[in-house]
């Protein structure tokens, strides 16, 4: 079951203006489309006070298929291609049978870099994340599930990349903070 | 990382129940919820028998106390959810800027 993040007003410095994060077009193209999907990697944990950056949007989505067909028509509308380290971003059909048969997609689309795992390392995908992620509400109307911190740790810990791990303690001490914070 | 965390991520790594884990070191299933909820502390030996029993491991080491990220976190626990991921972005496009100039200037 989803709980929810705390979305009360921001007490940030009313002068403070800040432009719109880069992959809300992808969030809300996904939400349009109706995609089941929880929010992995560095997205999910900046959103809940992580304090690092990160570029691409990583998203785990319900694997059956009425939902690959949204996915599949989702990436299609963002005019996905696969994106290619060093090259041009490569046209594929983006197909439900297509998609759905590979376990990640590494895209770029006309909404930014997009990440497709439908079972991240150290979990069994959807469903088990689903369990625990948090609804966070990212203004506009839009809201998305995003995976909980301790599961963000759980994926990174079984990645086990040299660039997971150099993101544990950043991980580990915003869990920390948080938790802090609710006990209070 | 508490342990009810650890103890919690080895059995969702290696994908058994709770019920699972309390048979594999003859304990109850709602022992094993109790430990995850954090209600009660095992003590270290038992953790790493409940990690082991995952068909995991736990490597530790001393290391220097390191806080540096809290303050950051604390600060950007005062933003909403939508500003936290916009500022990030903002300081994400500073340092794709330098990397650019510093390709540049490395001709």
């Amino acid at each position: 079951m989803s709980s929810s993040v705390d979305t009360s007003t921001s007490d940030a410095p009313a002068s403070r203006r800040l432009a719109e994060f880069r992959q809300r077009p992808l969030l809300e193209a996904l939400v349009r489309h109706g995609v089941d999907f929880v929010v992995i990697g560095a997205v999910a944990a900046i959103a809940q006070g992580y304090p690092l950056t990160t570029r691409d949007l990583d998203v785990t989505p319900a694997a059956e298929p009425g939902n690959v067909e949204r996915l599949a028509a989702a990436i299609r509308d963002l005019d996905g291609k696969l994106r290619v380290t060093g090259g041009d971003p490569v046209p594929f059909p983006a197909e439900a049978a297509f998609l759905g048969n590979v376990q990640s997609w590494t895209l770029d689309t006309r909404g930014g870099d997009l990440d497709v795992l439908f079972e991240p390392a150290g979990t069994r995908g959807y469903d088990d994340l689903k369990t625990d992620a948090v609804d966070v509400d990212l203004g506009g109307g839009l809201v998305v599930a995003m995976a909980s911190l301790r599961d963000v740790i759980r994926m990174k810990e079984a990645a086990g990349r040299p660039k997971d791990r150099a993101q544990l303690p950043a991980l580990r001490q915003t869990l920390e903070v948080v938790r802090e914070r609710e006990r209070r | 990382m508490l342990s009810a965390d650890l103890i919690r991520e080895a059995r969702l790594r290696s994908g058994i129940t709770q019920a699972e884990l309390g048979r594999r070191i003859n304990r109850s299933q709602s022992q094993v919820a109790r430990w995850e909820r954090g209600a009660v502390t095992p003590s270290f030996e038992t953790t790493l028998e409940l990690i082991r029993a995952c068909g995991l491991d736990l490597w530790y080491e001393l290391a220097v106390y390191d806080d540096s990220y809290v303050e950051d976190v604390r600060r950007n626990l005062a933003l909403s959810p939508a500003e936290r991921l916009a500022e990030a972005d903002e300081l994400e496009r500073g340092y794709e800027h330098l990397r650019r100039a510093g390709v540049a200037a490395l001709g």
